[in-house]
């Protein structure tokens, strides 16, 4: 099950959602590889290690996958990216069934979830990890730039589906949650008018986040009682956070 | 007559419904009157005060049916009465003269090592004694 994690808008939280549950599904004894679509390539920066240029060996220069990975937790593998990677997209671009390479790729991996963590462009990059995808994960701020981000990433998807791409769903992650605001409220309404059951249960604003990569561990390692993990508690009732989008995630792999 | 909020809420994830819902209700409380908000929040208080005094266990239909008929005849809250009820079990239990062992037979389940399996008469004295 190939899950990517999209949206074009910079700075809504793809990179430490990716990691956060791709962590989260290792721990559930799921063989997990996640891999680093995006040449800032701080992927390998979120789990201590240096950057490099895992995906541009993998394309550009036929390397096995096997070999590309490296080994970063139990059960969790990575494919590192780096500037590199601007160099995949020229190859690709220049490449016969271009949209496709990645998931061709892909295709003949044996892990129970591949997690693509996406770069806030629309590139050829970009498009093969749509196409490549089984879900699309849509993390978003709740503002109206950021939901602008959801609509694009929808309506790219709704092209590639009409190429004949068939999706098993989608959903939309509000990240950065802050529920004393009205704006938040206000746009919270919104995303859950139109899109339903498709907006997932929301990760509160937790400065332990921005802490986490600078220490080189994920959330579940640096701070598993943080707020963003739990979520709320409301009436001994915990509300969103990553422990229950990892939940809703396992659903969709279980096919729950 | 369908109420369109519950007809759409069922279309939402159950999390991102009450979080909604508690978001909704804190920004209506924020448009009320001072007097009103503070009420509102010493009902809340009370309420989270009352939930740490809450318990739920599984009872036979005749323990409960004799604690809701003995609070009626004597007019007290059946809740002190449980309590009260308890509060002696344990104290008989710490001072040694209730004994588990007639009635543990080894349990199944991967969450107990052991059941109390009840003689019917212990249960059925009860039924007897409610009827009488």
């Amino acid at each position: 099950m190939i899950f990517a994690f999209a949206n074009q808008k910079g700075g809504v939280g793809k990179t430490t959602t990716a990691v956060t549950l791709a962590d989260g599904l290792a721990r559930m004894k799921k063989r997990t590889l996640l891999v680093d679509l995006d040449p800032q390539g701080h992927l390998a920066l979120s789990f201590g290690l240096e950057k490099s240029a895992g995906l541009y060996r993998l394309v550009c220069l036929d390397e096995p996958l096997s070999e590309v990975v490296q080994s970063v937790r139990p059960n969790l593998d990575l494919v590192t990216g780096d500037k590199q990677t601007e160099k995949v997209k020229r190859q690709i671009t220049l490449a016969d069934f271009r949209e496709s390479i990645l998931s061709d790729m892909l295709a003949a991996s044996d892990y129970d979830a591949v997690l693509l963590d996406m770069a806030p462009s629309l590139d050829v990059l970009h498009l093969n990890g749509l196409i490549a995808a089984d879900w699309v994960v849509i993390p978003t701020r709740l503002d109206a730039l950021a939901i602008d981000g959801v609509k694009e990433i929808l309506n790219t998807m709704a092209e590639i589906s009409q190429s004949g791409h068939r999706y098993r769903g989608y959903s939309i992650l509000p990240t950065f949650f802050d529920r004393t605001t009205r704006e938040t409220l206000i746009q919270f309404e919104e995303i859950t008018r139109v899109f339903g059951k498709a907006v997932w249960p929301p990760v509160p604003q937790d400065t332990r986040v921005r802490e986490t990569a600078a220490y080189g561990q994920t959330l579940w390692e640096y701070s598993p009682g943080s707020a963003a993990i739990g979520g709320y508690v409301e009436s001994r009732q915990h509300l969103g956070g990553y422990r229950q989008v990892l939940g809703r995630l396992l659903e969709v792999i279980d096919g729950g | 007559m369908v109420d369109e909020k519950k007809a759409r809420r069922t279309t939402l994830d159950p999390a991102v419904a009450d979080l909604l819902e508690g978001m909704q209700q804190r920004q209506a409380e924020a448009q009320m009157p001072k007097s009103e908000r503070e009420r509102l929040a010493r009902e809340r208080a009370k309420i989270q005060a009352r939930r740490d005094q809450r318990a739920t266990y599984d009872l036979p239909p005749a323990i409960r049916e004799g604690i809701r008929v003995l609070a009626e005849e004597l007019h007290l809250p059946a809740s002190q009465l449980a309590t009260l009820a308890l509060a002696r079990f344990l104290i008989d239990y710490q001072n040694g003269s209730v004994e588990l062992a007639q009635y543990k037979q080894p349990s199944r389940s991967p969450r107990y090592d052991w059941n109390l399996i009840f003689p019917d008469e212990l249960i059925m004295t009860l039924a007897r004694k409610k009827k009488g």
